[in-house]
């Protein structure tokens, strides 16, 4: 389903050259739960990225579905973003002053969707967020922030989740809800990626690979 | 269901003082230029009743003193030069003259009232046949040592037909015969007197500031004007546009310079703009890098950031236009205070016309404002903005 031949990934750090990949190459299929662990600055937020259309790499090729992103323009990889990929957050990234629902439906106004109602209650269902559909974020603990963004990831019904240390800020009890919620969802036919530093919840994906130094070493 | 506009306000109504008070400024600034332009709407509007409610067609006044006049006409002022009742005599002589009568016109001290009348000196007749629209209680006066009060000075000093009038000149008793009822006019500052009483009190016996004349066809005022000028000499003749004119040009500069002002605010509130969404889209880099990682194109971030400036702008006008009506009489007086020559009567008046010029313009303002912060936005790198 992706493929990336070759990545390489070099960017600016003030006066210095980083390079974050060294030639990675990697064949995900559909529908796998994949981890990728690795120590900080190992790059593994930068594959993230690349993999999901967000970020462009300074060697080498994405193919997506077939597809080759290498030279496509931004707003190809946009239509991208919205139709085929969802993102998860460390930190959530919800908007303050839109409700629960409002939080949920934000993607479907950048891809000119309407917002159902129906759609947007059974995400909230499936993340047990049914009875906090009006709710401020403020109001949300950790953990069902973290089901509202994954609800939001998924509200373009994407074919790939990227998932950006999704359980870092939570307590055990909730990582294993949202762990719970990801499994279910690779279950179903999802692709799923998680970056983690979490090797109990690596341990449990169906591939787990680990980066060091911007090579994919296991 | 979210929109454009709903994710703009919500963002707006996140930072509610600094909000506000970037919106105030636009308000104050809006409030400001909707006054003004109301104001000099309401100018020209009212300057040109004033001079229609005089009833005459042109004055004649001494040679030299063309802004005097309007200033006489509209205020009272004091004129160094005067005209000699004889003139009456070769106007009277020319052709095409309905009416013509002399006119004292000068402020007069009252120590006892402790304030400066403004006398108007005039044939009482006369006066009967040029004001024909107004309405008086009482009489107009009868007898020479008769007034007849404008509607401000009776209410200031608290007057009816029959009380006495003080008199600065020892041994005359002057009486209140009449009151004109309100005109909004410059007619309700004067205290109008027949014209020998006006020249005595003054102590100018023969003399008169101007003379007013109506002419039976207003068509040929142009051919009576050359007429009497070639006949008579030391005098100018000045006709009613010509004096609406001289007091237009003289207020233009005041204008102009309220003018700028306004759009010395208006740009200050617009960098306040500027400044206030520059700062939230700083403040909100993280999750702009979101909206771009979940599918929004730079064409949409454009768009929300700018919607922030519209709404800014568009309230702010809004605000400023109702504090503006609601406060018309404070800006008004504080306008008198620094303008010459103000008409009478209510100069700021809600303008459908003006206000949504006003707001259409600080629109147009807030759309060039917001552009810096929404282009700034929309280059934000989604990968940096996301690791922080």
């Amino acid at each position: 389903m992706i493929e990336l031949k070759n990545i390489e990934k070099t960017y600016r750090r003030g006066v210095e050259n980083v390079r974050a990949l060294r030639g990675v190459n990697l064949t995900i299929d559909a529908g796998e739960l994949m981890a990728i662990v690795g120590p900080s600055g190992a790059g593994k937020t930068t594959l993230l990225h690349i993999l999901g259309c967000l970020d462009q790499p300074t060697k080498g090729e994405v193919v997506f579905d077939g597809i080759s992103t290498a030279s496509m323009p931004e707003s190809q990889l946009v239509k991208i973003r919205r139709e085929k990929i969802g993102f998860v957050f460390q930190q959530f990234y919800l908007i303050p002053g839109l409700s629960v629902f409002d939080n949920i439906a934000l993607p479907l106004l950048f891809s000119k969707k309407p917002a159902e109602h129906k759609k947007i209650e059974q995400l909230a269902e499936m993340v047990g967020l049914e009875h906090r559909l009006n709710h401020a974020p403020s109001q949300l603990s950790g953990g069902e922030m973290q089901r509202t963004a994954i609800a939001r990831g998924l509200v373009n019904d994407p074919a790939v989740l990227l998932a950006d240390e999704p359980t870092g800020n939570l307590d055990s009890e909730n990582s294993e809800k949202i762990y719970a919620i990801l499994r279910r969802l690779s279950d179903e036919g999802l692709t799923t990626i998680m970056i983690t530093h979490n090797p109990e919840l690596a341990g449990r994906a169906e591939r787990t690979i680990k980066i060091r130094d911007g090579l994919i070493c296991s | 269901m979210t929109s454009y506009l709903k994710l703009a306000a919500k963002n707006i109504l996140r930072h509610r003082t600094r909000s506000l008070l970037t919106m105030l400024g636009i308000a104050a600034s809006v409030g400001v230029l909707f006054a003004v332009l109301s104001f000099n709407k309401g100018f020209t509007e009212g300057l040109a009743l004033e001079l229609e409610r005089t009833g005459l067609h042109f004055m004649i006044v001494p040679s030299g003193c063309a802004h005097e006049v309007a200033a006489l006409v509209l205020h009272g002022a004091v004129i160094p030069k005067f005209l000699d009742t004889g003139v009456m005599e070769h106007v009277e002589r020319t052709e095409g003259i309905d009416l013509a009568t002399p006119i004292l016109v000068a402020q007069l001290p009252d120590r006892q009232r402790g304030k400066i009348d403004l006398i108007y000196g005039i044939e009482m007749d006369v006066l009967e046949a040029i004001k024909p629209g107004w309405e008086i209680t009482g009489t107009v006066p009868r007898h020479e040592h008769e007034v007849l009060l404008g509607y401000e000075v009776a209410q200031h000093d608290n007057l009816k037909p029959g009380d006495p009038f003080s008199s600065p000149a020892e041994g005359v008793d002057l009486v209140v015969a009449g009151i004109v009822g309100y005109s909004g006019s410059q007619d309700d500052a004067f205290v109008y007197l027949p014209i020998k009483t006006a020249q005595s009190l003054l102590g100018y016996p023969q003399s008169a500031t101007a003379i007013g004349v109506k002419v039976d066809d207003p068509t040929r005022i142009g051919a009576i004007t050359a007429s009497l000028t070639s006949a008579v000499p030391g005098i100018q003749i000045v006709t009613m546009s010509e004096v609406m004119n001289s007091v237009a040009n003289l207020a233009a500069a005041a204008r102009a310079l309220s003018l700028a002002i306004v759009l010395i605010a208006i740009l200050i509130s617009a960098v306040g703009v500027m400044n206030s969404i520059l700062m939230a889209v700083f403040e909100r880099t993280q999750e702009i890098g979101m909206m771009r990682a979940v599918g929004a194109s730079r064409w949409d971030i454009f768009r929300i950031i700018l919607s922030e400036t519209t709404i800014l702008a568009l309230v702010g006008g809004v605000v400023g236009i109702v504090l503006a009506t609601l406060g018309a009489r404070l800006i008004e007086t504080f306008v008198r205070s620094v303008m010459p020559f103000v008409p009478s009567g209510d100069m700021i008046r809600f303008e459908p016309i003006v206000a949504l010029g006003s707001v259409a313009f600080i629109f147009v303002i807030g759309l060039c404002a917001g552009i810096y912060p929404a282009v700034k936005a929309s280059k934000i790198n989604p990968v940096e903005a996301i690791k922080g």
